[in-house]
């Protein structure tokens, strides 16, 4: 996440407390920085710029503007610190439906390059107000993706 | 013994607090249910599904999913949550382990070397930070043995606040000692713990057993989890 936080305010890196005496910075390169003003030594994570990211939403519209139902969990920021947006979307409304209330709006048009209807696209996770977890779905996924045949075959025969 | 975990893991949050869990964490949000009920009406669930003192009936197996939103007045997403925490504003988190230390260091990384590990796992979803900003920390494991609790954890993922450890024979408390052994589970003997785990085992002057669960919590339990999905953690 501060990875993330960081790509999304165009700084290199971005302090977060915590880490200390733990082994995970050496194995991700996260250093340490002093406090300009107190010397204090904090831990920095470098930023985390993602060429794209593609977020599943239950409405946008075709310039897409997004709405996100339930926990948008990472997804605001991930739209914020990616070079590029693309929506799948659960359906397609008109802007005049966003326009009646726009602070449901979660994700707006000027940092997305692509919508593309695709009910279901979430499966088989959950969307919010949609569907459910499939479980039986996460487990053919999980059998099936263990080999690169087997991962081919279920991406052709998953609608 | 899954009844003996989620209730000593209730009785350990206190009315009032602000507590959090993180995903896959069926047992931690049973227990704030728990204690929500009964000894906690004050107790603030923060589900990492975004829910705060949901209400979805019965437990959802799912700890991150949308059921938690249930008669919240809010949505929080992930960041909000990270954020509440980074902000001091999360009292106690109750996390689960796949190895702990003597010296109160918790493992979700890895089992074996990193760069070749035997096993690689889930990894630890921010604890190496929620660990030293939530002012309680307690890590449930729920198999007590000398490969869970061992003497050194083969990989330090999260350290730092640490209060309690819980197990199906006792908790732990953490002191600046390291762990000691504060009370045994209903049935377990101090020699059992003893031998079944790897680091030594202190008991503080004071080891006392739990007083088995009561009927109001058993009952409680029922109602929150009749389909006893609490006992996939289990098997």
């Amino acid at each position: 996440m501060t990875g993330l936080r960081a790509a999304s305010l165009g700084v290199p890196f971005e302090p977060v407390p915590g880490f200390r005496d733990t082994n995970l910075p050496a194995t991700a390169d996260f250093r340490t920085v002093k406090d300009p003003w107190t010397g204090e030594e904090i831990y920095v994570v470098p930023a985390l710029r993602p060429r794209w990211a593609i977020l599943h939403v239950q409405e946008a519209d075709a310039a897409g503007n997004a709405r996100i139902f339930g926990s948008p969990g990472y997804d605001v920021l991930m739209a914020q610190a990616a070079d590029e947006v693309i929506l799948t979307v659960e359906r397609i409304i008109p802007s005049s439906e966003l326009a009646r209330m726009p602070e449901l709006t979660r994700i707006s048009e000027l940092s997305v390059a692509a919508v593309v209807e695709v009910p279901g696209g979430a499966r088989p996770g959950d969307c919010a107000g949609c569907y459910d977890i499939d479980e039986a779905g996460v487990r053919r996924y999980l059998d099936a993706a263990g080999t690169r045949e087997g991962l081919r075959t279920y991406l052709e025969s998953t609608p | 013994m899954p009844e003996l975990m989620a209730v000593a893991l209730a009785r350990l949050v206190r009315d009032g607090e602000v507590a959090c869990h993180g995903v896959n964490s069926l047992l931690p949000s049973l227990a704030l249910a728990l204690a929500r009920r009964l000894h906690a009406p004050r107790l603030r669930h923060v589900s990492i599904g975004g829910g705060l003192d949901g209400t979805p009936g019965t437990i959802p197996r799912s700890s991150s999913g949308p059921a938690w939103l249930t008669g919240s007045p809010v949505v929080l997403s992930n960041v909000d949550v990270y954020q509440l925490a980074l902000r001091g504003r999360i009292d106690v988190m109750l996390l689960g382990c796949v190895q702990v230390d003597g010296r109160g260091r918790v493992n979700s990384t890895v089992i074996g070397d990193f760069a070749r590990p035997r096993v690689r796992l889930p990894g630890g979803g921010g604890a190496a930070v929620l660990f030293q900003v939530v002012r309680r920390v307690i890590v449930y494991r729920t198999r007590h043995d000398q490969a869970s609790l061992v003497p050194a954890v083969d990989f330090v993922t999260a350290t730092g606040n640490l209060d309690r450890l819980v197990t199906p024979l006792g908790v732990f408390r953490a002191t600046p000692a390291g762990l000691r052994l504060e009370a045994l589970q209903p049935g377990a003997t101090l020699a059992e713990v003893t031998r079944r785990t790897g680091f030594t085992v202190e008991p503080l002057p004071e080891l006392a057993t739990l007083a088995p669960p009561t009927p109001a919590e058993l009952a409680a339990l029922e109602a929150l989890d009749p389909d006893r999905l609490r006992d996939l953690d289990f098997r």
